[in-house]
C-alpha cells in the first residue's frame, strides 16, 4: 500500500518546468509507452507510470528510480499524446530534478561537455580525419582554446556548475 | 524563416521558385556535432564534397560545440542547456545563415531548444544574460535543417538524379529513418512524420530500388539512454527491425541519415552475429552513397565502417 499522507504533495510544482505540458491532464491512457523503444527492456521506461509517481508525489521512489536515464530520446511519446503532456520533457525534468536532488544522477558527459566543448575526443581523430582528406582538427571549439574558455566562462554562471564546482575541470 | 508547408516555405509561385533554385547556390552553416567528426569524418568528408556538387554551398561554423545532447545538459540544468544551443545558434546567426545537421539528435536538440527560446521571452532574456559574459547573443533568427530536408526541398531529387554519373543501377536499399527529424513535427517536422517520404525518394533519385518493410519506421533503438543503459534490451529491439529486413527485402545495403542510426545499425548486426556473417547489410549514410554516385573517392566519403562495404561500393563506382 502507498502511504499518502507522507508524500509530497508539491513535488509536481517542483519538477515541472516551462517546457512541459500541464501533467494534471494526463489521464493514464498508455500512448507514450505503447510507442517507447525503451518500454521494451526488461526493467521497462514507462514514463505513464513516472507522471504518475509525480501527481501522488512519491518523492523517495522517484528519486531511485533510474528509468528516466533510458529514453531513446526519440519524442514519439510527444507526438501521440493526446492530452498535451509532453512526455518527453517530463523525462528529462524528471532527470533534471534527479540531477539537483542527487549529484550522482548527474551524467559525466555533462563535464565532457564543459571541459572540452564534445561529448566525443574530437581532438584525438587527426589521424582518421587526415585520412579521409579532412583538416586534422575541425573548425569547431577543438581548434578555438580562446573559444573554449568562453564557453566554460558562460557555464560557469550556470547552476548546475556553481552548485557542483568541483566536478568541472577547466 | 517560414518552415511549414510548400507555400509558406518559399512563399513565390511554384514556376518562380523552381526558377531561382535552379539559378541559386543555397547557403547554409555545417553543424558538425560530436560524433560524426571525431568517429566518422568520412560522413564529414561525404557532405562537404557532395552538398556543394548539387548546389548547397557549405559554411563552416566556428567554434561549435556539442548541441548539447540530450544526456548531457538538457538533463542536468535547463538554463544551461538551452545556453549552450543558444552559443552554436548565434554562430551561424553571426554569419546570416541557417544550421545544415546531418545527426538526429543535434537537430532535435538545437530545434527544439530554438522553438523554446521563440516561444519564452523570459527565458531568452536569461539566455542572452549567459551568452553575454561570453560576448555572443542570439535573437532566433538562424534556424536549423536537417540535410534530408535541404536536399529534398531547396535541391530536389529531380536535381540530384540528373548530376548523378554513377547510378545505383540493380542496387536494391533498405532505409532507416531517423526518429529526430519526425517527432514532435509540429516542432521540427518537414516530412509526413507518420508516413515519410522523401529519402526514399532521394534514394531511389541515384537509381536503387528501395524495398519498404513492415519495420521500416521502427527507431534503431540506438541514441540516448537505452543503449548504454540496457544494451542487452536494445540489440533486442533492434534484432526485431532485422529480423523483418531478413524477412522481407533483399538489401544491397541499408541508407541512413543520421549519425546514431548509422553507428548503431553497424554495431547491432555484429552483435547479432556472434561469429558468424549472416547479418552483414552494409550501412551508409545518404550523403556517403550521393558522394559515391557523383563520382568521388570511396576512400575519402565511405572508408570507415564495422560491416564491410567493399563489395557493393565496387559494384557501384566498378572495379578499380
Amino acid at each position: 500500500m502507498i502511504d499518502l499522507t507522507k508524500s509530497n504533495k508539491n513535488l509536481w510544482k517542483e519538477i515541472m518546468e516551462e517546457e512541459c505540458g500541464d501533467i494534471r491532464h494526463c489521464f493514464n491512457c498508455g500512448t507514450c509507452v505503447a510507442g517507447c523503444p525503451a518500454s521494451e527492456a526488461d526493467n521497462p521506461l514507462l514514463i505513464r507510470r513516472l507522471v504518475r509517481m509525480v501527481l501522488l508525489g512519491l518523492e523517495d521512489k522517484l528519486l531511485d528510480d533510474g528509468t528516466p536515464w533510458m529514453c531513446v530520446t526519440c519524442t514519439a511519446c510527444e507526438e501521440m499524446c493526446p492530452m498535451g503532456v509532453k512526455p518527453f520533457e517530463v523525462g528529462l525534468a524528471i532527470r533534471r530534478w534527479q540531477s539537483r536532488k542527487d549529484e550522482t544522477y548527474i551524467p559525466p558527459a555533462v563535464c565532457e561537455v564543459f571541459e572540452t566543448g564534445h561529448t566525443q575526443p574530437v581532438e584525438k581523430s587527426k589521424e582518421l580525419r587526415k585520412s579521409v582528406g579532412l583538416d586534422e582538427v575541425p573548425p569547431t571549439v577543438a581548434k578555438f582554446p580562446d573559444l573554449l574558455k568562453k564557453f566554460q566562462k558562460m557555464l560557469k554562471e550556470t547552476d548546475i556548475v556553481k552548485n557542483n564546482d568541483y566536478m568541472f575541470k577547466e | 524563416m517560414p518552415t511549414d508547408g510548400d507555400v509558406g516555405r518559399h512563399g513565390l509561385p511554384d514556376h518562380l521558385y523552381e526558377i531561382g533554385k535552379q539559378l541559386t547556390m543555397a547557403k547554409f552553416g555545417l553543424f558538425l556535432g560530436c560524433n560524426m567528426p571525431a568517429i566518422r569524418p568520412d560522413v564529414e568528408r561525404a557532405m562537404r564534397l557532395a552538398l556543394p556538387a548539387v548546389g548547397v554551398e557549405l559554411v563552416d561554423l566556428e567554434g561549435c560545440t556539442c548541441c548539447p545532447a540530450f544526456g548531457t545538459f538538457p538533463s542536468a540544468d535547463e538554463n544551461a542547456s538551452l545556453a549552450v544551443s543558444a552559443w552554436n545558434l548565434s554562430v551561424a546567426e553571426e554569419k546570416g545563415l541557417d544550421a545544415i545537421v546531418q545527426c538526429g539528435s543535434c537537430y532535435s536538440s538545437l530545434r527544439l531548444a530554438r522553438a523554446k527560446l521563440l516561444h519564452d521571452e523570459e527565458r531568452k532574456k536569461i539566455v542572452n544574460e549567459l551568452l553575454k559574459g561570453a560576448g555572443k547573443k542570439y535573437d532566433g533568427k538562424s534556424s536549423v535543417r536537417h540535410v534530408i530536408d535541404v536536399l529534398y526541398n531547396d535541391v530536389g531529387p529531380q536535381k540530384i538524379s540528373s548530376a548523378v554519373k554513377k547510378p545505383l543501377k540493380g542496387i536494391n536499399a533498405v532505409i532507416q529513418y531517423p526518429c529526430h527529424t519526425r517527432f514532435p513535427n509540429e516542432v521540427l517536422g518537414f516530412d509526413n512524420p507518420g508516413r515519410p517520404r522523401m529519402l526514399q525518394e532521394l534514394v531511389e533519385a541515384l537509381g536503387a530500388k528501395v524495398e519498404s518493410y513492415s519495420r521500416e519506421l521502427q527507431c534503431c533503438g540506438g541514441a540516448g539512454g537505452f543503449a548504454r543503459v540496457a544494451y542487452q534490451d536494445a540489440v533486442k529491439f533492434a534484432k526485431k527491425k532485422f529480423d523483418a529486413i531478413k524477412r522481407e527485402t533483399h538489401p544491397d545495403l541499408i541508407i541512413v541519415n543520421c549519425i546514431t542510426c548509422l553507428m548503431h545499425t553497424e554495431k547491432v548486426q555484429k552483435d547479432l552475429n556472434k561469429g558468424n556473417d549472416e547479418l552483414s547489410i552494409p550501412v551508409f549514410d545518404y550523403a556517403q552513397i550521393l558522394a559515391l554516385c557523383l563520382g568521388f573517392d570511396p576512400k575519402e566519403v565511405a572508408s570507415i565502417s564495422v560491416i564491410p562495404k567493399d563489395k557493393v561500393i565496387e559494384k557501384i563506382v566498378g572495379a578499380a
